[in-house]
């Protein structure tokens, strides 16, 4: 059952709405000649809902750099001879997130969980908490390679203020219908308080039944071993070959890791003016495929080969998150995939290593 | 506390490391409060030889610059090779790939012989270099992390990253999804992936990041892509941050 | 009346915001190691358990992880010994009495001391393990009656490398333990035992494998080697703790770096049980 069904014109102006409160973010198209097709998409921040393009198959990237961006100050500090005074800083912007794909809403679940597990991390929770998502649904694979079926991904139940799911085009026209469900109670007002949208009829219900029916034909599994079973396969295979023979080609560019959208490794670093004491620590993105990301001081290094650090980021993504957030860690959106320009491949390495075991 | 002195010397090169410098602007002005500078040939005229730390940009393409660095190593307690030149050779590099006769000819045509020249090499192929700030041209922001880091004693590293890091973080199209064989996996980042950024491909200007990700390349490039090497060493050489006949 | 204004709460709030300490006393210990002696302003204690660390901040350089070397049972002070490796410990060696600093924590998990009462007690330590070490063996000797025997080995590789020295006079003459030690390569002046810290089982009376709790913190290599002696000793797994040491950024299980395998030392240790530990291969490597 939808909660609502609404046209693309009166979603667009509900978004407009938003955007006199909020910060838009939301994928909008650049052409790219040299590709095929020669457009790739990206989460942008927009003025206005019409520079949104919600007909998108992927964004290169996944929003996380909205919720912990690949820079951030933790906190500026000014300093003199009798001690120090440290004032942390936190990104409150109102902000919507406007069409997001399951697997990143799952994502973003999953940082939900992680940065809150044992200890409270105030800095995402400042923007997460200032953040409306409003989920676009996708009616199949949104491009070749993808694995989020396998992962469990590709359908969000929760995550969201707001999913719509693009049932397609109106018998008298050519205007994109959604169906709606709620996720929040803010996603709720949100919807019904404009009156844009309407309470679904019969024949509503049949074509989101019909939606629904469709998209779970287009999605096939990838993977030869079930998600349940991944940490079982992985336990067998810390000592295989495979590790070393696919790392050969890995140039440790951490580019898997970086357009992860469930990578959220950091590392900390200082800054000072050169006049005064202040200064401020910041954080950035890191990735335990980089050279140095086990790297202590002294010099030794935990993780020296790419072999061990390519086998940790699949032992992480597969079963460890999982293991200590009960969130999956990985989304199958094969972000890491396309990334990499060794062509390393995490549904390869996966059926390998079944196919050895 | 004393200032420290600071000079700023080039070898064989466009100089344009030394002007990157004064391109600071804003923080010139904070920077020429704490430290002193005795030596400077693109801004001023008076010339000291009591230097604390040495910058030097361009490479050794000439014996006159071989007994100049030798010279300035001499008075410099630290030494700091910037720019690509300085630190890989850069694009006088170029000209070791070919016969002396013919480039000597095609720059110098008949004076040739008033011309002394030699392989075109990094300093730190003749002096021992303290510290590097790669780049063509360098980093002006390496290069203001890097004074800080010695005005508080407090040491300097280079990252250890690729360029990708930088255009993952900034968000840019990865250029080989438009079929491009660019050299950020295998090149030193701390750019900000600037060249990537505007869609052109990574040169390499800022050397080789790791003998790991040069062989990865190697493999790579032989393995997956179906490109000709050749173009792809020139592309490396064409810095200075490969020299050799073949990829490994 | 003292009024605490929005940042300022939201200061203490933070994960990543520092606490002011002031270094009450330094002593150098060794070429490379120094003791600090801290205090939070207005005498808090910090309130750890033995074997946390601490994340020390010098602002504008960074942090470090820290074993905290002193028992929670001399509340007044908390003491740190810092070696020198990198670029923060350096600066932490430049620090000089009424200097201030920034303190996180304490952080990670230590040893359980309620499961360590009315035992018998060996603790092995070797190199620099004898920091985090400290922290119990203080507080077994500062709570003696809570315990059964004590035995503490102790092992380095040269006389210059003892650290300690004052602790090291009292444990020898203190009836409250049974302290050996050793150096690895003896130079003119030494007079103790030489050999590696495993020899120093000798010296050890028979243990009683369910009434003893072991602690061995050290290098890897003398780790493994220890824990043969133990467990040739029927001490169960589960009775032996250790001490990890990795590169411990955020110290609160988010950022990545200290992870070992599946675990985080900065949250689930940096003490583990031995019978947690040999399951993660990546910890003995």
């Amino acid at each position: 059952m939808a909660d609502r069904i609404i046209r693309h014109s009166d979603l667009m102006k509900l978004v407009d709405e938003v955007a006199r409160k909020r910060r838009i973010i939301g994928p909008v198209a650049r052409s790219v000649p040299e590709c095929e097709p020669p457009v790739r998409y990206f989460y942008e921040d927009v003025e206005r809902a019409d520079q949104l393009d919600l007909s998108f198959r992927y964004c290169v990237y996944s929003p996380k750099r909205f919720l912990t961006p690949p820079s951030e100050t933790l906190f500026a500090f000014d300093q003199d001879d009798g001690g120090f005074v440290a004032a942390p800083q936190y990104d409150r912007r109102p902000t919507a997130l406007v069409g997001v794909h399951p697997c990143d809403i799952h994502a973003i679940r999953l940082y939900d969980r992680v940065f809150d597990l044992e200890h409270r991390d105030e800095h995402y929770f400042a923007r997460r908490g200032a953040t409306m998502i409003i989920g676009m649904d996708c009616p199949g694979p949104c491009t070749d390679g993808v694995f989020c079926k396998d992962m469990g991904a590709n359908v969000a139940e929760a995550g969201f203020d707001a999913m719509l799911y693009p049932l397609g085009t109106d018998t008298d026209g050519d205007e994109m219908r959604y169906a709606v469900m709620f996720g929040t109670k803010a996603g709720r007002e949100w919807l019904l308080y404009s009156r844009q949208s309407a309470a679904p009829n019969a024949d509503d219900e049949r074509a989101f039944e019909k939606y629904q029916a469709d998209k779970e034909a287009a999605f096939s599994f990838a993977l030869r071993t079930r998600r349940e079973d991944l940490a079982e396969l992985l336990g067998r295979s810390y000592d295989s070959l495979l590790w070393d023979a696919t790392a050969r080609r890995c140039y440790s560019c951490g580019s898997c890791n970086l357009s992860c959208p469930t990578c959220y490794c950091f590392d900390i670093t200082d800054e000072t003016d050169l006049a005064s004491g202040s200064g401020r620590r910041w954080r950035e993105w890191d990735g335990c495929h980089l050279p140095e990301f086990a790297l202590v001081a002294g010099d030794h290094n935990f993780r020296p080969k790419a072999a061990s650090r390519l086998r940790h980021r699949i032992y992480r993504k597969a079963v460890w998150i999982q293991e200590r957030s009960g969130v999956v860690g990985c989304v199958g959106c094969a972000r890491c995939d396309r990334a990499c320009t060794a062509k390393i491949n995490s549904v390869e390495i996966y059926n390998q290593l079944a196919e050895e075991a | 506390m004393m200032k420290p002195k600071i000079a700023i010397f080039s070898l064989t090169g466009c100089e344009g490391c030394s002007l990157a410098i004064l391109e600071l602007e804003d923080q010139l002005l904070d920077i020429l409060q704490v430290v002193e500078i005795v030596n400077f040939r693109e801004g001023m005229t008076e010339r000291g030889w009591d230097i604390d730390i040495g910058f030097v940009d361009g490479a050794i393409s000439t014996p006159e610059d071989k007994r100049e660095v030798e010279e300035l190593r001499k008075h410099s307690r630290v030494l700091v090779a910037i720019g690509a030149c300085a630190c890989l050779g850069g694009i006088n590099t170029l000209k070791n790939h070919q016969p002396a006769s013919e480039y000597r000819a095609y720059v110098y045509g008949d004076k040739a012989e008033w011309f002394p020249t030699m392989d075109a090499q990094p300093i730190s192929a003749v002096v021992k270099v303290d510290y590097e700030l790669p780049g063509c041209p360098m980093v002006k922001e390496e290069f203001l992390r890097f004074v800080k880091c010695m005005l508080t004693e407090r040491p300097f590293r280079a990252t250890a990253n690729a360029v990708c890091v930088e255009c993952k973080k900034k968000g840019v199209l990865c250029l080989y999804e438009k079929g491009i064989i660019c050299l950020g996996p295998v090149t030193r980042g701390g750019c900000d992936a600037i060249c990537p950024a505007y869609g052109s491909k990574c040169e390499g200007c800022r050397g080789v990041v790791s003998d790991e990700a040069l062989a990865a390349a190697g493999v790579n490039l032989r393995e997956q892509y179906d490109v000709p090497l050749d173009r792809v060493l020139a592309d490396m050489r064409f810095h200075g941050a490969y020299q050799e006949k073949s990829l490994p | 009346m003292t009024t605490v204004d929005s940042s300022e709460r939201e200061a203490r709030a933070d994960l990543y915001v520092p606490m002011s300490a002031q270094v009450v006393d330094v002593q150098q210990m060794t070429d490379l190691e120094v003791l600090l002696r801290a205090a939070f302003d207005g005498g808090r204690p910090l309130d750890h358990c033995p074997g946390q660390f601490v994340q020390v901040s010098v602002l504008g350089v960074g942090e470090c992880p820290i074993s905290v070397c002193s028992s929670p049972t001399r509340p007044d002070y908390f003491e740190l010994c810092v070696r020198r490796v990198g670029e923060v410990t350096a600066h932490i060696h430049r620090l000089e009495k009424g200097s201030v600093i920034g303190i996180r924590g304490p952080l990670g998990r230590g040893f359980d001391v309620a499961e360590l009462h009315g035992k018998d007690i060996l603790i092995v330590a070797g190199g620099l393990g004898i920091a985090p070490a400290r922290s119990l063996i203080q507080y077994v000797l500062d709570e003696r009656q809570q315990f059964g025997a004590f035995h503490l080995l102790y092992g380095v590789r040269s006389p210059a490398e003892l650290l300690y020295r004052d602790d090291l006079t009292l444990w020898r003459e203190s009836p409250d333990v049974n302290f050996h030690v050793t150096v690895d390569r003896p130079d003119e002046q030494w007079r103790g035992r030489s050999g590696v810290v495993t020899t120093l089982f000798r010296e050890l009376p028979q243990l009683d494998p369910t009434e003893t709790m072991v602690a061995i913190i050290g290098p890897p290599l003398m780790f493994k080697f220890a824990v043969l002696e133990v467990l040739a000793r029927r001490i169960p797994q589960n009775s032996i703790y250790c001490s990890l040491e990795r590169r411990m950024k955020c110290g609160v299980g988010i950022c990545g770096h200290c992870q070992v395998n599946n675990v985080y030392a900065c949250l689930d240790g940096p003490v583990f049980k031995y019978g947690q530990l040999k399951a993660l291969r990546e910890a003995l490597e």
